[in-house]
């Protein structure tokens, strides 16, 4: 089944249970309960959105749900407010909160970010207790009169269906934002923050969407919890039902689309068998928290799925195809590369100094559009810092970088990547747990037109670009041959193939120019052949590229221009046969005074880089 | 001009408890980069052991020291079953999830077998106050920031001249390269937890004839602990201490100018607002990514 069938068939489950539910005449007692666990569910798939995709746990995620409970019940109590404004209300100031929350995510992230969450908790906590006249103290808010909407009171038969209708928009919101390039951005930044700022994602964007989306939903389920309860105290929203969140996504299974459905589900009905226990009722919580972890870690529905996963795996073929495949109609996915001829890449007096230390210093050069220019030299020369620097991954301490005639330095890497500089890793940096086909999607961000609102809505744009960069993603991944590989989770894949998938990946950004970071590291003598073909074939294309190497007899068969460096200063440049010449050059591969055979320098490097391997 | 100097040693008093048990969290940290969430329930378990061994008719002296020695087999024992398996890749969370378990189980465990209201530890220097200008200190509470610095000196001479604690650091620098060099990382581990739980036990059991030892003494210490070491940077000792005393003074003269009401929403607000003046804690090194 795909991934769309598997949520149509759920929510067809779910809504069948329901009327199921209604059917066998349930007491009101069992009405009230069901409702109950609804609105959790909505509270959890919130949470789920930002745990299980953003990779940002937060352990006040009960403050949130009591924001939006108290905003809709003193708006009604204390204002007179009808039913949906005070909701909305709600919700919105909710949203607003996730968004200010999400603030420190852009700088810290993993225990901070708890600290974070865990202290807005305990605030908003302290305030419910002591903002008297607001909050009504220790006592809460009482008397909520019953909601009323367009004329029609919410009697419990009807605010089950108002519910029931709020949580299946919650599943259905979730479904739609993780399987578009929204969720792909989310669970790139998840896996590795370096990778995706390369690919354009803006980081504090993309956390602060996912922080807006949870607060929004447990806003929803706060307002809808008040208008069930009618009273609302602080009780209800301590650090411990923030645990009892994370643990009902936990136990669900994080990142799963029915995970938090099923966890909700499963610990509404341990903790009514639990309250027989009474006092002991507490340490169950805990053992069991403690039990998941130990037993399940990826919780219900993720350990199913991985299982599943396997067998899949284990079922389909998977044979490597021979790269690059020139068959791919390349100039309809890539950049038309128009600029030949024009200087694609400038850097003047470029400085970066780490404290004492220089790791590029005072470099000056010129990298023309469509041409393959190598970078060289021993290792910390300050090739790879150079890179980082074009890349905006380290901010120059001196000098300038101009990209086809623009200032660029300082500029954040992922303004970067969308004025079309790519770049891969010298230790690849794929977002392993995602698929191959998903790595390569997640590339195509950057080009993506359509809005959050078109994307939860679904609107005809959002298929048509989905559509048609899953058919360049299919086209690129054929380019490297890995279109067999397509399902499996990157982190599976052998090396070389991810090295192949990391290029894929690059190039679905379009770049004009495209920085690989030793290419070849790791790489078996024929799949060097390969990616030295790849390599000509995107110059001629009229990509650019910039290839920092060890690998000498590459380089010097591949590149149109090679420029070497030694302790972070530029020391020769010119083409293959010019550099192999020149004597300083020869001195730091081999050291001053080397004994190298007159007329032969090429060879002595070929074969001190055969060598050093 | 004696109101300030009450919120002052008040403050002090309550800022070594803070120091003391973040003390903890930075030494587990050192060791792990992850700590026992809930360090703050060991800070209970040690005055509320103490308290349960006086009454069976211990000396003082021995039972706090048994109190200790239990409090760091549990620390131990959380950090081999609970911390190790589940911090196995870097920025892991799960060591959070099963500490918090475990705090939860203690602290039910303990308010099932103990009861909920809490019950003093007699204590000599907790008879008569100190009185100096208007303000009025047991002795007792001038211990816990003395013994919070005593704490510091000696923890920063045990990572610089003992083995074992050049070991520490040496983990801390960096956990591969240490463990090539024949230091068991795990081991270091093992102590780590050991360490900083019988110092948080120290700190439940110092305060526990001014406070009572109660169940629920330690959560909320412990949550703001973790706080103060995080916005100290969880660095080195001293930024911890120095934050833990500030803090506790802070909280102190937010309950005697605005209202003990605002206590937490203050301090807690303030933390947030350090965090992102200093998102690497005010006494933390920056640490440089290398791509």
């Amino acid at each position: 089944m795909t991934a769309r069938q598997q949520f149509t068939a759920a929510l067809l489950l779910g809504v069948a249970f329901l009327v199921l539910f209604r059917q066998l005449d349930p007491t009101g007692y069992q009405i009230g309960l069901m409702m109950r666990c609804m609105i959790l569910m909505i509270v959890t798939i919130g949470l789920n959105i930002l745990i299980g995709h953003a990779g940002l746990v937060s352990l006040g995620q009960a403050a949130l749900y009591g924001l939006g409970a108290y905003v809709a019940a003193w708006l009604a109590v204390k204002q007179g407010v009808q039913f949906l404004p005070a909701i909305i209300a709600g919700v919105v100031v909710t949203g607003l909160f996730g968004a200010v929350l999400a603030y420190p995510t852009v700088r810290v992230r993993g225990v901070y970010l708890a600290v974070i969450t865990i202290a807005f908790g305990l605030v908003f906590q302290n305030i419910l207790v002591e903002w008297l006249p607001v909050t009504g103290g220790t006592q809460g808010l009482i008397g909520i009169p019953r909601g009323n909407v367009f004329g029609i009171s919410l009697t419990r038969p009807i605010y089950f269906w108002v519910v029931a209708g709020c949580l299946i928009v919650a599943f259905i919101i979730q479904y739609n934002v993780i399987h578009s390039r929204y969720g792909r951005a989310m669970r790139a930044t998840a896996q590795s923050e370096n990778a995706a700022k390369a690919l354009g994602i803006n980081l504090a964007a993309t956390r602060t969407l996912a922080f807006v989306i949870s607060a929004t939903l447990a806003g929803l389920a706060g307002g809808l919890y008040t208008f069930l309860n009618l009273f609302v105290n602080y009780e209800t929203f301590t650090f411990f039902h923030s645990v009892s969140f994370l643990l009902m996504v936990i136990l669900g299974g994080t990142g799963t689309l029915v995970g938090p459905v099923i966890g909700t589900s499963i610990l509404t009905y341990i903790a009514e068998i639990l309250q027989d226990l009474q006092e002991w009722q507490i340490f169950a919580y805990g053992f069991l928290l403690a039990a998941v972890m130990f037993v399940m870690p990826q919780g219900i529905v993720g350990s199913f799925s991985a299982l599943w996963q396997r067998f899949l795996s284990k079922s389909r073929a998977h044979e490597t195809q021979g790269w690059p495949d020139r068959s791919v109609p390349l100039a309809e996915i890539l950049h038309p590369g128009e600029e030949r001829g024009q200087i694609a890449l400038k850097t003047e007096a470029l400085t970066l100094r780490f404290g004492g230390l220089t790791a590029v210093d005072d470099v000056s050069l010129e990298v023309e559009c469509g041409r393959v220019h190598a970078l060289i030299g021993p290792n910390g020369a300050g090739k790879s810092s150079l890179l980082n620097l074009i890349s905006g991954f380290y901010v120059p301490t001196g000098g300038r970088i101009t990209f086809f005639g623009a200032s660029i330095a300082a500029l954040p890497s992922h303004v970067l990547a969308r004025q079309g500089i790519a770049r891969t890793f010298q230790n690849t940096e794929l977002f392993g747990q995602m698929s191959v086909l998903e790595n390569v999607m997640a590339g195509f961000h950057a080009h993506y037109r359509n809005s959050l609102a078109e994307t939860l809505l679904r609107l005809p744009r959002f298929g048509r670009e989905e559509h048609r960069f899953f058919s360049q993603a299919h086209q690129l991944l054929k380019f490297v041959g890995l279109v067999d590989f397509a399902e499996e989770e990157a982190r599976n894949l052998p090396f070389g193939h991810q090295r192949r998938l990391e290029i894929a990946r690059a190039l679905a950004l379009r770049p004009k120019i495209l920085l690989l970071d030793e290419p070849a590291a790791g790489l078996i003598h024929s799949e060097i052949e390969d990616l030295k073909r790849l390599i000509r074939l995107l110059a001629d294309h009229g990509i650019t590229i910039v290839l920092v190497e060890h690998h000498v007899e590459m380089v010097m068969t591949v590149s149109d221009h090679v420029t070497v460096f030694d302790y972070g200063r530029v020391i020769a440049s010119g083409t293959a046969a010019q550099v192999q010449k020149n004597p300083q050059v020869i001195e730091a591969y081999f050291g001053h005074g080397s004994v190298v055979p007159r007329g032969r320098p090429m060879t002595a490097l070929v074969e001190h880089s055969g060598a050093a391997e | 001009m004696g109101e300030i100097v009450q919120y002052l040693l008040t403050g002090l008093s309550l800022g070594g408890i803070y120091a003391l048990v973040a003390l903890g969290f930075y030494i587990m940290w050192e060791a792990t980069k992850a700590a026992n969430f809930t360090h703050g329930d060991v800070y209970m378990v040690g005055a509320v052991l103490t308290v349960v061994l006086v009454e069976k008719g211990l000396p003082v002296l021995l039972a706090a020291s048994i109190a200790i020695a239990a409090a760091a087999v549990i620390g131990a024992l959380i950090e081999r079953l609970l911390v190790r398996p589940f911090n196995k890749e870097p920025n892991a969370i799960g060591w959070m999830l099963t500490t918090i378990a475990a705090g939860i189980m203690i602290e039910s465990m303990a308010t099932i077998t103990y009861g909920p209201l809490g019950r003093p530890l007699p204590s000599p220097l907790a008879e008569q106050p100190i009185r100096f200008g208007g303000a009025g200190i047991y002795p007792q509470e001038m211990l816990l920031p003395i013994v919070a610095v005593a704490a510091m000196f000696g923890l920063e001479a045990f990572y610089r001249r003992t083995t074992i604690g050049r070991a520490m650091r040496a983990v801390a620098f960096n956990r591969t390269a240490a463990g090539l060099m024949g230091i068991n990382p795990n081991r270091i581990a093992l102590i780590a937890y050991a360490l900083a739980a019988a110092i948080g036990a120290l700190a439940g059991i110092l305060i526990a004839p001014v406070v009572q030892a109660a169940p629920a003494m330690g959560a909320l210490i412990g949550l703001k602990a973790f706080g103060v070491a995080i916005v100290a940077g969880i660095a080195n000792a001293r930024g911890v201490v120095i934050v833990g005393l500030c803090y506790g003074v802070i909280e102190k003269l937010i309950e005697g100018y605005i209202s003990t009401g605002a206590r937490n929403a203050v301090g807690f607000t303030l933390m947030i607002l350090a965090l992102l003046l200093f998102p690497q804690g005010i006494f933390g090194r920056r640490e440089v990514v290398k791509v």
